[in-house]
């Protein structure tokens, strides 16, 4: 009996001192110094003000009042910083669910938040522009968790070869990355979260290996990549990893490298400056990506889950759409767009928008992997990377 | 006049041990705990799991290199350094030192990051470096080891960090007693041997503080092996971040605990042998 209360009273301080208690105590200090609110008290919100927390891309700036206008909705944007990994631990075991209502992750995370109870499962009833959206973005992994619908896709592209035609003619295959021909002449990205996926493409669809889903790679599967991947990097291949957009654009526009796997943007940026650079589409698919919404559990327990929903019919309606689309370049997967800039013609040019539209359907018609934020394996991911760096 | 000194001493005191000492003894402590990969925390039970994992996926060779990186930094920064610090103390007139301590501090008004994008514009294949070799018929093809290389990357660390050893080295020759140094001459000592028997004992606190400066900062840098390494190349710095991408507390605070204990352990041997402290005597409060 004592020994059962002695495992209580242990097992009540683990549980009593872990995760957000002892964060959220740690924080205090630092939070009350900076002269912020660590939470936000129930008193001080009003109806339809909603913190959103997403990726920087996500942001549309000013445009944020027309959710007010349309819906009545207060929408506060903070960039969450687009690494997962910090994202995700402050969700589950920081004040993320104190400080934000609706979150705009790269997809991948889903089923841990919702097992974590971070995350609560959207009321797709309350969310009817849904319908409109492109099926095959319904489809995305990860969106889904025990039958239930816990991610919305928000945007979505996929991402490829960024590549020099008037020096290589034209590529279309991740092979470019990988030939000798082109040692110290190609890089890819500082990240086991898009290069492992566009090696592991490559490998399954040109060199026939047994990889089921690049995405989420088994111990096996890893280890194959990955040692791939180091004896590339031993051999010279690589000028660099790189990491960030400027160090992207700088490595394609001073001529660092002639095809290097990244985001699309680069291309353009790269034409900017007067050089022909072109963005492949390869044999081997592109890698897709969602970024997609989550519900916080925390908007829930304030009794902020009706304006949640009515933000997340908003953001499928169109005009979010058009606007990002304008300042981004990105889309939101849905036909609301185009609908809503035909009825606007005098706001957003329709053509422009069915355009950006088409191109990006255009790249989900082949083969597509997704991009996986949260792999089944990712501590073995962190441990073949840091292989990788010391090989 | 000591009291009323410890008392305006003490509040800066206490924001030192919050600020500084009491997150330290978090790491140390959380370094020591469990992690639950299954609720991405930690729980109090002690556990060596961090620690073991240092000797992982050549973890600690990461350690290693990181150090001998900023050694060769801080080695090479004392090098420039100290005749930079001599032209400022010894030869310049007074306007001209501080022109020259002004000029010393133009790197810190820019950002890590800019200083470092700035050198793959000087030292990349069509950059300034190698435009010049390739003008000058020195190279038919451009040096690609100028970037994305250890070199880069030491040049990156020293261009940042050289002014932080100049400081203290001027610092130090401050100290020098002028007459000491007239001594040595009037007694037939020539340049070299006055600043070899002389000079160089006299100023081996701020040698080392200067070194120690540049090295822990080196050593801390994630910024010029990013910019300017070579493919996924590794800094200390680089590697917690990816161990804290995927919430590996206990590991990124193992690490964290190792090299703070080798740069404790530094400060502690430098000063018994060079006397760090020496350089702060005389002040009086």
């Amino acid at each position: 009996m004592m020994t059962n209360n002695m495992n209580s009273l242990n097992g009540a301080m683990a549980s009593n001192i872990s995760r957000r208690q002892l964060l959220k105590t740690l924080g205090a200090g630092g939070a009350a110094l900076a002269g912020g609110s660590m939470f936000r008290p129930m008193s001080a919100l009003a109806a339809g003000d909603l913190a959103f927390w997403a990726t920087g891309t996500l942001d549309v700036g000013d445009a944020w009042s027309r959710a007010a206008d349309d819906a009545g909705l207060n929408v506060a944007f903070t960039d969450n910083g687009n690494d997962p990994g910090p994202a995700v631990a402050r969700l589950v075991a920081g004040n993320a669910n104190d400080l934000f209502d609706i979150g705009g992750l790269q997809g991948g995370a889903e089923k841990e938040l919702a097992v974590q109870g971070a995350i609560v499962p959207w009321d797709m009833s309350k969310i009817p522009n849904y319908e409109n959206v492109w099926q095959w973005a319904k489809d995305i992994p990860y969106l889904q968790h025990d039958g239930k619908q816990y991610g919305l896709p928000a945007v979505i592209n996929a991402d490829s070869i960024i590549y020099r035609p008037d020096k290589l003619g034209k590529v279309d295959s991740y092979g470019v990355i990988f030939d000798p021909k082109l040692k110290g002449q190609v890089a890819m990205e500082d990240a086991w979260i898009n290069s492992a996926v566009f090696a592991a493409m490559y490998l399954k669809e040109s060199e026939n290996q047994k990889i089921g889903n690049p995405g989420n790679l088994t111990e096996d599967e890893l280890g194959l990549v990955m040692e791939f991947l180091i004896k590339h990097k031993k051999d010279g291949q690589f000028r660099t990893f790189w990491s960030g957009w400027e160090q992207g654009v700088q490595l394609v526009g001073d001529g660092e490298v002639l095809a290097m796997t990244g985001w699309e943007p680069i291309v353009y940026e790269g034409r900017k400056r007067g050089l022909q650079v072109e963005y492949a589409a390869p044999v081997e698919g592109y890698e897709g990506w969602g970024n997609n919404l989550v519900l916080l559990k925390g908007a829930v327990d304030r009794g902020l889950g009706d304006d949640a929903h009515k933000f997340a019919n908003w953001l499928l309606d169109g005009f979010y759409g058009c606007a990002l689309g304008e300042q981004r370049g990105y889309v939101v997967p849905s036909d609301r767009n185009v609908a809503y800039a035909e009825a606007n013609a005098s706001q957003f040019d329709p053509a422009k928008v069915k355009a950006l539209a088409e191109h990006v359907k255009a790249k989900f018609s082949g083969k597509v992997a997704w991009q996986n934020t949260r792999p089944d394996n990712f501590q073995l991911y962190e441990e073949w990377w840091q292989k990788l760096r010391n090989a | 006049m000591k009291s009323p000194g410890l008392l305006l001493a003490l509040p800066t005191a206490l924001i030192v041990l919050l600020l500084g000492f009491v997150p330290l003894i978090v790491i140390l402590v959380w370094s020591f705990w469990t992690w639950d990969p299954a609720t991405y925390w930690i729980r109090p039970e002690f556990s060596l799991a961090g620690y073991e994992a240092i000797l992982e996926a050549g973890r600690w060779s990461v350690i290693v290199g990181s150090l001998g990186k900023a050694f060769l930094t801080a080695a090479i920064c004392v090098v420039i350094g100290y005749p930079a610090a001599m032209a400022v103390h010894f030869l310049a007139s007074r306007r001209t030192a501080l022109l020259l301590m002004a000029l010393f501090t133009i790197p810190f008004f820019t950002s890590y990051m800019i200083r470092a994008f700035s050198w793959r514009l000087v030292l990349g294949r069509n950059g300034l470096i190698n435009g010049w070799l390739m003008d000058l018929g020195i190279v038919d093809q451009p040096l690609d080891w100028l970037l994305f290389s250890n070199f880069a990357v030491n040049v990156g660390l020293v261009a940042s960090y050289l002014p932080f050893v100049i400081f203290p080295l001027i610092l130090s020759m401050q100290r020098v007693e002028p007459s000491l140094l007239a001594a040595s001459q009037d007694l037939g000592a020539g340049f070299w041997r006055t600043f070899r028997s002389v000079l160089l004992p006299l100023t081996q606190a701020g040698i080392f503080a200067g070194f120690l400066f540049v090295f822990v900062m080196a050593a801390g840098s994630a910024t010029e092996v990013q910019m300017l390494g070579g493919a996924a190349a590794s800094m200390i710095s680089v590697m917690i971040n990816d161990v804290m991408r995927v919430v590996n507390f206990p590991l990124a605070f193992a690490i964290s605990t190792l090299v703070l204990i080798i740069l404790f352990g530094l400060i502690f041997i430098g000063n018994r042998l060079f006397k760090l402290t020496s350089l702060f005597e005389g002040f009086t409060w």
